[in-house]
């Protein structure tokens, strides 16, 4: 790794910092500005202990002192307390939740590269076969189907299906913390992006075999294996790593949906319950994170660009 | 057609089946594209008939070839140092060692400057008239017995094209490797080459030595191709000839003489029938009814 890539790679984590900053005052300035709190709907309380709550969370001072105050807690990496389960830190809170949707998130990108791409490239040199044509196929469908759409069919097929198949023996226990669990959420999350994968991957491909320099690749007598993997590919794969920003940012975001579905306890079902329960600190808390969690993937992405293509350096 | 260590020019416009050829000998030709007609004989066997791993071991071995446009025939994301030691273990001539301490002396033949860093460089540092050495240097490592150069120079500065010229001349003397030369630039075929083969509409038109045929071309379209070149010692009347109209539809060619509808000493028999290629002279042939000696017989010599 170069000088240039260090400075670069801080320049980014500052830009990072400073965003999950921004995003989190937004956030924090909005909420504030709604109307109702987190306790009204305890009717058990009364009007005193109701004043208590607001004072012991400093909610009964202005708004911009609030600010300053919730501000410096952030700078110090302390994001507040939980405004439903007194007591609960949510910093080591979402940290956990972060940790879990990354894990989910990373398995469903690994995936679908690996789905996509595989298929891209058989289906562009296998052009106008069967093969491209079932695939080509598939991927339109995987494309206009919304990942709780897929999750649904994939709960349905590997829960109810599996276990009426296989006598019980095999079947998804859906939930989270074994190693078993990840791959159908995982999926689920993973097939719509890699349908968009596919279909980069294909076109790319079919335009790179048609270059120069696989040509000369060719007339240099190379076996077609190293020519299709090392010369094509490699070239093929500069404008699927481009996409591989958004659609880390896409597989991040879907994973609310997909968590919530299968009961993870990751930030996205974390952000559903948070906002059910009015639990405003942890709003804020998971929409600083996600907004970390976007940038550190994006950043991850633009790391592999000059892997491939020597001429982008930073 | 071509002898060992020989210097050929392929000649003709654009479009009229060059390129193709050259392919065809590698058997590059893009699909849907096949040789219809015609061999390609490589010492004594028919290049058609090769498997796949023949033809493989063919390619860049016996016979290599260099592109017209070095700025997209080198991959852009591999080091030009490896570009050119991978042709030297795909057919298993070095082993990988050799391969790489043959890179460095490749680069130093072609004259390419600084050979030991630029191996590690990608082509993107290359400027354009390097590429194309480096591409020389790739088909020549194998040392193959022909180089197959399809207009080499053509994307290249003035300056630079004489000097790869003038290298491709000189690796053909020191190392013997017979070089196929594919032009419409017959300055360039003059400096380069033996020999020449003029090519209209896919067919080929007239041959022979290149100094018999800048003297005393017999068909005229080599005659027009020469008179189309400005010449420094002509008098500023003398006006440059061009030939007008385009050279036929291959799909839908013209009967007769392919050349007929824009040959301006044709004769009636030439939309009839077409010439066969006969011998003209001294080791010349041409393709045509008439003959440019027939056809300026009583008129000044061109040249
Ligand atoms: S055969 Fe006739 S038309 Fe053809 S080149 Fe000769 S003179 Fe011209």
């Amino acid at each position: 790794m170069t000088r240039g890539t260090l400075i670069y790679i801080g320049q980014r984590l500052l830009l990072i910092t400073l965003t999950a900053l921004i995003v989190s005052s937004v956030v924090f300035i909005g909420v504030h500005q709604l109307p109702g709190n987190a306790f009204l709907t305890e009717r058990r309380t009364n009007a005193a202990a109701q004043a208590a709550l607001l004072h012991h969370y400093g909610l009964d001072l202005p708004w911009p002192v609030q600010y300053v105050n919730w501000l410096t807690g952030v700078l110090h990496g302390d994001l507040g307390e939980s405004l439903v389960n007194r007591g609960v830190r949510i910093t080591p809170l979402v940290l956990r939740e972060a940790a879990t949707s990354a894990t989910l998130g990373f398995w469903a990108m690994v995936f679908t590269v690996t789905l996509g791409m595989s298929l891209g490239i058989v289906a562009a040199v296998k052009q106008n076969t069967l093969l491209d044509y079932v695939a080509s196929f598939c991927a339109v469908i995987g494309y206009s189907m919304p990942s709780f759409v897929t999750a649904t069919f994939l709960v349905l097929l590997t829960v109810t299906g599996f276990y009426a198949w296989t006598g019980g023996t095999i079947y998804e226990n859906i939930g989270w913390g074994k190693p078993e669990q990840i791959p159908v959420p995982a999926i689920s999350l993973g097939l719509l992006p890699s349908a968009i994968i596919f279909r980069l991957t294909r076109a790319s491909m079919l335009e790179v075999i048609r270059q120069d320099y696989v040509r000369t690749a060719w007339a240099k007598g190379l076996r077609s294996r190293i020519v299709v993997i090392r010369h094509a590919l490699r070239n093929a794969l500069i404008p699927v790593v481009t996409i591989l920003g958004p659609i880390t940012t896409s597989v991040i975001t879907g994973s609310i949906v997909i968590e919530y579905i299968f009961g993870i306890p990751g930030l996205g079902k974390e952000f559903i319950n948070s906002i059910a329960n009015r639990d405003y600190n942890i709003v804020i808390g998971v929409f600083t994170f996600y907004a970390i969690l976007v940038g550190l993937a994006n950043l991850l992405v633009d790391l592999v660009y000059p892997m491939i293509d020597p001429r982008i350096r930073y | 057609m071509v002898n060992k260590g020989e210097t050929l020019g392929i000649v003709g416009e654009s479009g009229c089946g060059k390129s193709v050829t050259a392919l065809s000998v590698l058997r590059l030709i893009p699909e849907p594209g096949r040789i219809v007609s015609g061999h390609i004989w490589f010492k004594d066997r028919d290049v058609a008939s090769y498997s796949r791993e023949e033809l493989r071991e063919y390619r860049g071995n016996d016979v290599s070839m260099i592109f017209q446009d070095p700025m997209t025939s080198l991959n852009p994301v591999l080091r030009v140092g490896f570009q050119i030691k991978e042709a030297m273990v795909a057919h298993e001539r070095f082993d990988n060692k050799t391969a790489d301490e043959r890179v460095v002396p490749m680069l130093q033949k072609v004259r390419i400057s600084d050979p030991k860093e630029r191996a590690k460089n990608y082509p993107h540092q290359f400027s354009g008239g390097m590429r194309q050495r480096a591409m020389i240097a790739m088909g020549l490592s194998n040392e193959p017995d022909l180089l197959i150069a399809d207009e080499p120079t053509t994307a290249l500065d003035v300056t630079v094209q004489a000097q790869i010229i003038e290298l491709l001349r000189d690796l053909n003397r020191d190392m013997g490797t017979a070089v196929v030369l594919i032009t419409h630039n017959l300055a360039v075929v003059a400096s380069l080459c033996t020999r020449v083969i003029v090519m209209y509409a896919g067919r080929i038109v007239e041959s022979g030595p290149t100094r018999q045929i800048f003297n005393s071309p017999q068909h005229p379209y080599t005659w027009s191709l020469l008179q189309s070149i400005p010449r420094i010692d002509s008098t500023q009347h003398d006006k440059l000839l061009t030939i007008a109209g385009l050279p036929p539809d291959l799909s839908n060619p013209p009967p007769g003489c392919l050349f007929h509808p824009r040959c301006r000493f044709r004769v009636d028999r030439c939309s009839k029938e077409e010439p066969p290629l006969e011998e003209v002279g001294p080791e010349q042939a041409a393709r045509c009814w008439v003959l440019m000696k027939n056809a300026l017989a009583g008129a000044e010599p061109v040249r």
